[in-house]
């Protein structure tokens, strides 16, 4: 069984749960075994063209100390055998179609989603 | 019961928050009208719908007490698709991300959920006939 | 020839993403495979007759069969005589039928 995981969302979580928990529920089934690919589409695109670790959270005394890396989970998902596909339109959307992706990112059109749609066997939208 | 007749929901919403909640339970109560057995992986805030310390409430701007306001229980609506999924004699079965639950310290659930992971999503889903995924905004 | 049901829950009144949403269902639809959809939530609100909701319209024109679920339409008061034309009345079990079927099932 092969899944597209896609995720339309960015930066829910990923202060307090120091990653996208997609990402992170992907990574682990990929780690079970899983058949998997990655679209990041919407404002997950952005994942795509990130450089850097987020920001730390300060609030009063208390500091955050492992804020989320998401540029190494997308590296490591793609690592792992797993095909990440960022939308090109919504990249241009939002100004980052000019942007190098992160290696193994790949770009798809808009017309292309019902041939990914069609590779796999089920498509989990989050 | 076969795997054909087996269904996967993996769900994230919480009890109080979002029409999603209502629809996902409605769906499960569809699932068992069809005599489908129904596994769930709860992850991220839906690991609180079994929270056993839920407690219904009055309600003044209402106007009636604890009991005319019979509040709506997210477990209760769980244990409700236990009883009806034992009277058809099909499965129910509810897994709730361990993780989550410890974050969010709703770790006291009702009796027929579970404690697991996202290798158990990939199993529920890689055993079951179909997986619908709700996730949240 | 894929099976495709799309649960709708999103509307076009407060989620632009529902314009990328109907293109995709129109394209797979355009391609030949069985697709449906099924309006849920405040998804059903463009179905109202008279309402605004060109991705929908598009659908509906193009012959992509379109239901609306019973309850959310009984929560906002709206009858089978105040949908538009061709959008049919369902409840949720034809989810359960789509996934028995090994349909994509997928929540938008």
């Amino acid at each position: 069984m092969n899944v597209l995981q896609v995720i339309d969302q960015a930066y829910r979580t990923t202060t307090e749960e120091q990653d996208d928990t997609i990402l992170w529920l992907t990574r682990s089934m990929r780690g079970a075994g899983g058949n998997l690919t990655v679209l990041l589409s919407g404002h997950a695109v952005h994942y795509a063209v990130l450089r850097r670790r987020q920001p730390a959270l300060t609030l009063g005394q208390w500091r955050q100390t492992q804020p989320a890396e998401l540029p190494r989970d997308i590296a490591e998902l793609v690592a792992s055998g797993v095909p990440v596909y960022a939308v090109q339109e919504d990249l241009e959307e939002r100004g980052l179609g000019q942007l190098p992706l992160q290696g193994g990112v790949r770009p798809i059109a808009r017309h292309a989603l019902p041939g990914l749609y069609e590779q796999v066997d089920q498509v989990w939208q989050w | 019961m076969s795997h054909d007749r087996i269904l996967t929901f993996a769900f994230m919403e919480p009890p109080f928050e979002s029409e999603r909640t209502i629809t996902f339970f409605r769906l499960l109560d569809a699932a068992l009208d069809r005599d489908v057995g129904v596994r769930v992986f709860a992850y991220e805030g839906a690991v609180a719908l079994a929270f056993a310390h839920q407690q219904p409430h009055g309600n003044a701007v209402h106007g009636r007490d604890s009991g005319e306001e019979a509040h709506p229980l997210t477990k209760d609506w769980i244990q409700a698709l236990q009883e009806k999924a034992q009277a058809r004699r099909i499965g129910f079965e509810w897994i709730n991300c361990g993780l989550c639950v410890d974050e969010r310290g709703v770790n006291d659930v009702i009796d027929g959920c579970g404690r697991g992971g996202p290798p158990d999503l990939w199993r529920y889903a890689s055993e079951a006939r179909n997986t619908l995924t709700i996730g949240t905004r | 020839m894929s099976k495709y049901l799309f649960i709708q829950s999103q509307d076009p009144f407060t989620e632009q993403r529902t314009r990328h949403q109907f293109e995709l269902i129109g394209q797979l639809h355009d391609a030949g495979h069985d697709v449906s959809v099924l309006l849920v939530q405040n998804g059903v609100t463009p179905a109202r007759r008279g309402a605004l909701g060109e991705g929908l319209d598009r659908l509906l024109d193009g012959g992509v069969p379109v239901y609306a679920d019973a309850f959310s339409l009984a929560q906002r008061e709206l009858e089978e005589d105040d949908l538009k034309d061709r959008v049919g009345l369902s409840d949720l079990h034809i989810i359960i039928d789509a996934m028995l079927a090994r349909g994509k099932v997928i929540w938008h």
